[in-house]
This record gives structure tokens, sequence and C-alpha cells, in this order.
């Protein structure tokens, strides 16, 4: 119940700060600006208001003491009812009695805001009086200046007189102005021309002036141009020696660009004649082809000319070498007939030594039938001699008988006998010339059979010849040699030509092996020096590796030992091993170091929780004194979060400006919801402590009504 | 230089090709960083701009190896000039610019000057000393450390002189083959290639 009571007396209380600072605000107006006919009815109001305030407080008052009378009566009552009940509610009784103290306080305080605001409106009244004060002295002023103004009226028209008379003064003047004027024009004009000749004049005695100064300067000029004339004697010398040097500069120059033309053709002759030798050189070569291919023209034509044949072109050549070849051909037909021929020739010469033989053997028959004839014929002309003799011998007998006898007595049988002798003479003659005539045939016969013979023999003799002719001039046997050889011929090219190929290969690939830095050995030697680069480099690092290998070995030796352990270990390493001399002391430094190192962690660590200590220390304490927490969201920024807070989020902005140092509160949702407190304490009274105060004081109210 | 501006003997032909070996192996060594830039000094020569070693050891090193080669060039007895370039790690050769000597050997007998002026000459040693500059665009980078060595290949009756020994080939594995420019003083010719070891990953 009691809260509740309390209550209304709160909410008035604030209604009160309202009016308040209603009353404030037009009061500061007023002052800023001075209106003072308004003042009056103002007061008017004002007392008006001050005696609603005044019976408002009254009320106040008097329902204040109403309510404490009857919250004295409801206690008494309670006591009473309570009495009788159990002592549980004592303890409530207890927090009721503290919270009325409480309420008490607020009471007081409540007082003493009254209080202050009764001093407030007397501060009000006060200063109502001295505007009252101000309005009088200003009223006074109001008329004394009304008289002033009544005064320079009078003031006025006595000067709109005295203006009219000064226009016309004016027009006087006006006109003897102009009449200045136009002197002063003419006046302006002298001056003018008086300037322009000051100027002429001023120009002219700086001419003059400047004139002496060259004058003087000539005078020293006309004692330097006499030194000068005894040099300018000399200068027309000069001045031709000048041409003659121009000349010469100028001929030298074309003669320069001559030269530089000259060198450039120098050059190109140069060329050229590097271009002609080349060509001097290939003429030469080409003329000895030339002389070379003229001879072997000769020769052709030599050939030719010895051939009979009318070579001079190489078609001719051709022509001819066709010809040839059909003649060839011809000339084969011809072998094949002519062998032919000779073949039947042979056979009829076969033929005919057989003939030969049979005409020998007949011959010779013939010959030995001519023998026998001969000599039947020697017997037959023996016998005719024979014949003869006898016949004679018979006619000597006859003549002999004849004489002896007288012819006539013998007659009939000797003239028988006679023509039987002669019977048998003609029969012998007759026999004789038969014989004659058969051995004449058979002479005949020889001689018809040696004709023959030799006929035979002639003919044997030409077909001998015709066949050595044949033998000779027949190729049929030679032109398949001839065609077997030019067969061979071309196996053989081709097989060369396969070579070449073969060859170029090999030689490629010699190339090759040539480039890749192959050598014959048979030939060549390769040599280098001794103390060559690569070999010292070699050298020098076999080197620097036997001597890593031994320090890794010694610094083996070395970890083993020190595996080992032991202090003995360490003086034993001394002894024996210089390198182990020079690695222990920086170890020592290091752990020396190290040791240092790992102290002063410590006591930085130490010193981290010792000052993380503190400064949660402080946190609380100042989190328990003022009921704030203090937090740092970002640089220059503090966020406030009251213990009393109604929600985790209500929290305070704080910035520090940076400039002047002073604290400036920041806009967040709960800082909108103490609009009144941030008008009270930050922008009147000016401090933050009090706003914080009020804030918390505020929180905390609400707390305990809840 | 003993020749005049005009012809050329076989003295002035050897000192010529000398020069250039000492030149072009100068140059080689700088390019491929055989040695460190910074003991290489500028010289212009050839009218160009040339990279000369300052390390003591490789000056005493060259200086004794091109005045025996000049030698062999005035004999005519040199056939080629190699400068192999080592792979200290794996002891394989990585490199080989071979310099085929062709020496005219008509020249001993008779000591009449050639016709060709040192100029021309100088010309083409100058476009052969470019291109082993150029070459470096397409040569595989060294990426290990390198030491070189200079091979000669001389006739077989040629006389050993101390300090030297016969060595191998020293033939890459697996080459690529690139001929360079060649120039000719008219006595002796010489014919520039480079092999180098060919990388998989191409």
């Amino acid at each position: 119940m009691t809260p509740h009571q309390v209550n209304p007396s709160s909410v008035s209380n604030s209604c009160i700060c309202r009016y308040f600072r209603v009353l404030f605000i037009p009061a500061n107006q007023q002052n800023e600006c001075k209106q003072n006919f308004v003042g009056s009815s103002r007061q008017g109001s004002l007392q008006h208001r001050y005696l609603q305030l005044d019976q408002e407080k009254k009320q106040m008052e008097l329902s204040h003491k109403r309510a404490r009378f009857e919250l004295e009566k409801a206690a008494a009552d309670r006591t009473e009812h309570e009495v009788d009940r159990n002592q549980d509610l004592l303890g409530r009784i207890k927090k009721l009695e503290e919270r009325e103290t409480d309420a008490a306080k607020n009471l007081t305080e409540k007082e003493e805001a009254n209080r202050s605001l009764r001093k407030n409106l007397d501060g009000l009244n006060k200063k109502l009086e001295e505007r009252d004060a101000r309005l009088n002295t200003a009223n006074q002023t109001i008329s004394s200046c009304m008289d002033e103004i009544r005064e320079l009226k009078q003031k006025s028209q006595n000067q709109e007189f005295t203006i009219s008379s000064q226009t016309l003064e004016n027009q006087e003047l006006q006109e003897q102005l102009d009449l200045q004027r136009r002197k002063y024009q003419e006046v302006s004009q002298l001056c003018q021309s008086l300037q322009a000749a000051q100027s002429s004049c001023s120009v002219h005695l700086t001419k003059i002036k400047e004139l002496e100064r060259r004058l003087a300067l000539q005078e020293q000029d006309i004692a330097i141009v006499k030194t000068v004339k005894s040099e300018v004697a000399k200068v027309p010398d000069l001045e031709k020696e000048l041409k003659r040097l121009r000349e010469d500069n100028s001929f030298l120059r074309e003669s320069r660009e001559n030269c530089s033309l000259l060198k450039e053709e120098v050059e190109g002759l140069r060329k050229k004649l590097e271009r002609m030798e080349k060509i001097k050189e290939e003429l030469v070569n080409m003329e000895i082809e030339k002389e070379r291919l003229t001879e072997k023209l000769q020769a052709w034509e030599n050939l030719g000319q010895s051939s009979g044949l009318n070579i001079r072109k190489p078609e001719d050549l051709s022509r001819e070498v066709n010809q040839i070849q059909q003649r060839e051909i011809a000339l084969k037909e011809q072998n094949y007939t002519l062998n032919s021929r000779v073949r039947s020739v042979e056979r009829s010469q076969s033929e005919l030594r057989a003939e030969l033989t049979q005409q020998r053997g007949k011959t010779l028959e013939e010959q030995k039938k001519r023998e026998t004839q001969d000599s039947l014929v020697r017997r037959l002309q023996n016998r005719v001699l024979l014949l003869t003799k006898e016949r004679d011998g018979m006619r000597s007998i006859l003549g002999s008988y004849d004489s002896e006898f007288a012819p006539t007595e013998y007659s009939p049988q000797l003239s028988k006998r006679l023509r039987e002798a002669e019977d048998v003479l003609q029969k012998t003659q007759h026999h004789n010339a038969e014989l004659e005539a058969q051995l004449t045939k058979a002479q005949e016969e020889t001689g018809s059979l040696k004709l023959q013979l030799q006929a035979v023999e002639l003919e044997l003799e030409s077909v001998k010849k015709q066949q050595t002719s044949a033998a000779d001039g027949s190729s049929s046997a030679a032109k398949e040699e001839v065609s077997t050889l030019r067969q061979k011929i071309e196996e053989l090219e081709a097989e060369r030509q396969r070579l070449e190929e073969q060859n170029n290969i090999l030689e490629m690939r010699l190339e090759r092996h040539n480039l890749q830095g192959d050598y014959d050995p048979a030939k060549t030697r390769v040599l280098h020096f001794k103390m060559n680069p690569t070999s010292l480099a070699k050298q020098e690092r076999q080197q620097e590796v036997e001597s890593l290998r031994e320090e890794v070995t010694s610094l083996r030796e070395l970890v083993r030992s020190l595996q080992e352990g032991g202090a003995v270990a360490h003086t034993q390493d001394y002894s024996c091993v210089s390198g182990v001399s020079l690695s222990m002391p920086p170890s020592k430094e290091v752990l020396d170091l190290r040791k240092q190192m790992a102290s002063s962690e410590l006591r930085n660590q130490r010193l981290k929780e010792v000052f993380r200590k503190k400064i949660q220390e402080f946190r609380t304490v100042c989190y328990l004194l003022t009921g704030y927490q203090i937090d740092i969201t970002t640089e220059n920024q503090y966020r406030l979060t009251s213990v009393y807070a109604e929600h985790m989020d209500d929290s305070l902005l704080f910035k520090k400006s940076s400039s002047s140092g002073s604290m400036q509160l920041m806009e967040t949702e709960f800082s909108k919801t103490l609009g009144e407190m941030v008008t009270l304490h930050l922008h009147h009274q000016k401090s933050i402590p009090a706003f914080l105060s009020a804030v918390t004081l505020d929180l905390f109210s609400r707390q305990t009504m809840i | 230089m003993t020749s005049t501006l005009k012809g050329i003997t076989l003295k002035g032909s050897a000192e010529l090709v000398a020069e250039f070996f000492s030149f072009g192996i100068n140059s080689i060594l700088y390019q491929r960083g055989i040695y460190p830039p910074e003991t290489f000094t500028r010289v212009t020569h050839y009218d160009m701009s040339l990279q000369l070693t300052t390390d003591p050891k490789l000056k005493n090193y060259l200086t004794n190896v091109v005045s025996q080669l000049k030698e062999w060039l005035f004999e005519c007895t040199v056939q080629k000039l190699v400068l192999v370039i080592t792979c200290l790690e794996t002891n394989e050769v990585l490199e080989r610019w071979q310099f085929d000597i062709e020496c005219d050997k008509s020249a001993k007998e008779s000591s009449a000057p050639r016709e060709k002026s040192i100029k021309t000459i100088q010309e083409e040693i100058r476009s052969v000393i470019r291109q082993i500059t150029a070459t470096v665009t397409f040569l595989p980078l060294l990426e290990t450390p390198c030491a070189f060595d200079l091979l000669v290949y001389t006739d077989k009756d040629l006389e050993v002189p101390e300090k030297w020994e016969e060595s191998g080939p020293q033939i890459i594995d697996q080459s690529e083959e690139v001929r360079l420019r060649s120039f000719t003083t008219s006595i002796h010719k010489v014919n520039s290639m480079v092999a180098y070891k060919r990388t998989d990953s191409v």
C-alpha cells in the first residue's frame, strides 16, 4: 500500500519541475528580448501563476501532511493487527519501515527542492521589479525624446530657410563655377602645353646631357681612334689577308667537300674495284673454261672434220648419231644377211671343196690317162716312126724292085701291095690323127679343168676374204657384247650413285662427329694444359670435400662424446679436439643469455599478473563505489553500465574530445530515455558526475519500486 | 702487328688468330658466367667493347695457352681449339665451343703476304664475337658451378711440350650443335661452332 501512496507525491514533484522549466525558458527569452511595453501584462500573468503555484504548494503540503497522517494511521493499524499475527511479518514491517525512511528522505529532498524553487521565485520577483524600474526610466526618456524632436523640427524649419537661401547662393556660385571651369579649362590647356614644353625641355636636357656624355665619349673615342687609325692602316693588309684566307677557307671547304665526295667516290670505286676484281677472277675462270670449251669444241670439230661428218652443233651430232645408229641397224641387218650368206657360202664352199677334191681326183685320173695317152702317143709315134721307116724301107725295097723290074712287070702284085701298104698307112695315119685329136681333147680337158680349178680357187679365196671381212665388219657378236657391256655399265652407274649417296651420308655423319668433337686418332692428338682451371677446380673441390669430411668426423666424435656427456668428457674434449674449445664458449654464453631471458620473461609475467590483478581490483572497486562499470570500447570512447540497469544493453557512451579533453555524452538507445536529466545536469549544470548520480538514483529508485 | 695494311703474313695471321682466341675465350667465360662478372674489366677492341678477366690465375693460364697456340698456328700444326665447360658436381661436359682451324700450309713455304686487309679480317672477327655473345639467348642456363678447359687438336707428329699432356676429346653425350660464323685471314680459316648438352625438358 505504501508505495502507491508515495507515488503521487513523486509524480506531483516531477510536475512541479516541469512547471519550473516552463517558467524558466520564457523568462530567459524575456531577458534576451527587451520588450518593455509588454512587461506589465506579463507581470500580471506571472503573479497570477505565482498565486496558483502557491495554492498548489499549499495543497501539496496539505496532501503531504495528510499522507503522512494516513501513513502513521495505517502503520498504527497494522501494528495493532500484526501484533496478533505471527512474527514473520516483522521482517516485512522492517522493510517497510526502511522504505518509509526512504520515503522520508525523499520527502526531505523534495522539500529542499521546494525551497530552492521558492528561492528561484524570489529571484524572479526581484527581476520583475528591476524591469518595472527600467520601464519607468524608459518612459521618462521617451518624453524627453519627444521634446527633443520638437526642437529638432524647429531647427529643420530654420535650416530649410537657410537651404533656400543657400540654393540661390549655389546657383550664383554655379555660374561662377562655370566661368571658373572655362578658365580652368583654358588654364589646364595652358598647363598641358607648359607640361609638354617642360617634358620636351627635360627631354632636350637629357639629350644635351647625353650628347655631352657622347662628346666626352667621342673625345675618348677620338683618342682611341687615333690609336686605332694606326692600327687601321694595317687593316687593308689584314683585309687582304682575310680575303685571301677566306678564299683559302672557301677553297678548302670546297676541297673538303670535294674530298668527302672523292672519298665516297673512292669508297664506291673501291667497292667497284673489289667487285671488278671478283668479276675479273670470274672472267679469268670463264676464259679458262671458255678455252677449255673451245678446245673441246675444236676437238669436236676436228672429229667432225676427220670423220668427215658435218658436225657443227650438238643437234648435228645427235642427228649423226641417229644416222649412225640407223646405219648400224642397217649394217646389222646387212651383217645378218651377210652372215647367212657366209654360212651358205661356207656351205657351198665345203661343197665346192668336195667337188674340188673330186675334180682333183678326176684331174689326177685325167693326168694319168693323159700320161698313159702320152706314153701311148709316144709309143704310137715311135710306131709311126717305125712304120714310116718300115714304109720307107718298103718303098726303097719297092723302088729297088721297081728298078729291077720294069714298072710293067711287076705291076698288079706290087701295086696291090702298095695299095695295101698305102691303106695301112692311111689307116695308121688316120689312127694317129684320131689319137692326136684324142690327146688335144684330153689336153683341152685338163686346161679346162685347170681353169675350173683356178676359178674354184679364186672363188675360195674370195669366199675366204669375204669370211674375214665378215669377221671384221660383222658386229653381231660384238653387238651382243656391247649390249651386255652397256648393261654392265648401267649397273655400275647405279652402283656408283648408290655408293655416292652412301658416301654423302657417311660424310655427313663424319661432319657431325667432327662437330661433336670426334677426331682421327691416327692423325690427330688432343692436348691440354696440365694446370687447366677444370683440374684445378676439381682438386680444390676434392680438398674441400676431404676437409669437410674430416670436420664431419671430428664433429661426430664430439657429438658422441657430448651425448656420453658429463664434465669428464668435456675436459677430454678440451684436450683432444682443438675445434671443440672454439665451439664451447658461445654455448656457455648462450646458456647464460637463455637464463637471463627466462628470468626476465618470468619477471614480465609476474608483473603482468600483478597488473592484471590490480586492474581487476581497481575496476571492481570503481564498480562498487560509483555503481558504474566502465569499459573502453574504442579509443577515446567509454561505455558506462550502471549496476542498476534494467537491461544488459542499457549503457551510456562518453567520448573524450581530443582537443579540449572534456567528455561528451554520445547518443544511445538508453540516453534517449534520459532527455530530462541530460538537459538538466549536462546543459545547465554542466556536471557529468551529477548526471551520472541522477541516473544512478533514477535507476535505483526504479529497481526499488518493483 | 707485323703485317702491313695491304697484306698479311703467316706470322701476322697467327698473331691475329691467337688474339681472336684470347678475346673469344674471355667473352665466352664472361657470357656463360664461368667466372663472376666483377672479375672482368671492360676493354675496347675490334671497335667494340669486350670483357677481359682480371683474375691473375686465369690471366696467367690464358697467356700460357695462347702463346703456345700462337707457336702452333705459326707452324700450322693445330687443327682445332676447343673450350670445354664441365659441371664440377657431376663431371659432365655441358658445353663445347669448337674452333676448327684450317691452315693453308702453302703459306709456310712462300713468304709472300696475302692480299686481305686487317680491317676486313677484324670485321669478320667482330661478327663472330657478336654471335658468341648472342648465343647466350638460346644456350641452356648453367645452374651448377662449372669450370672450363682448353683442348688443342694438333697433328700427330707434334712433340708434346712441357706442361702439356694428352687428353680425351671430352665429347658431350647427346648434344645439339650450332654452327657459328667463320672468318679467315686467307692463311688460317677459323670455323666456330658450339655444342651443348640437350636438355630433356625442351
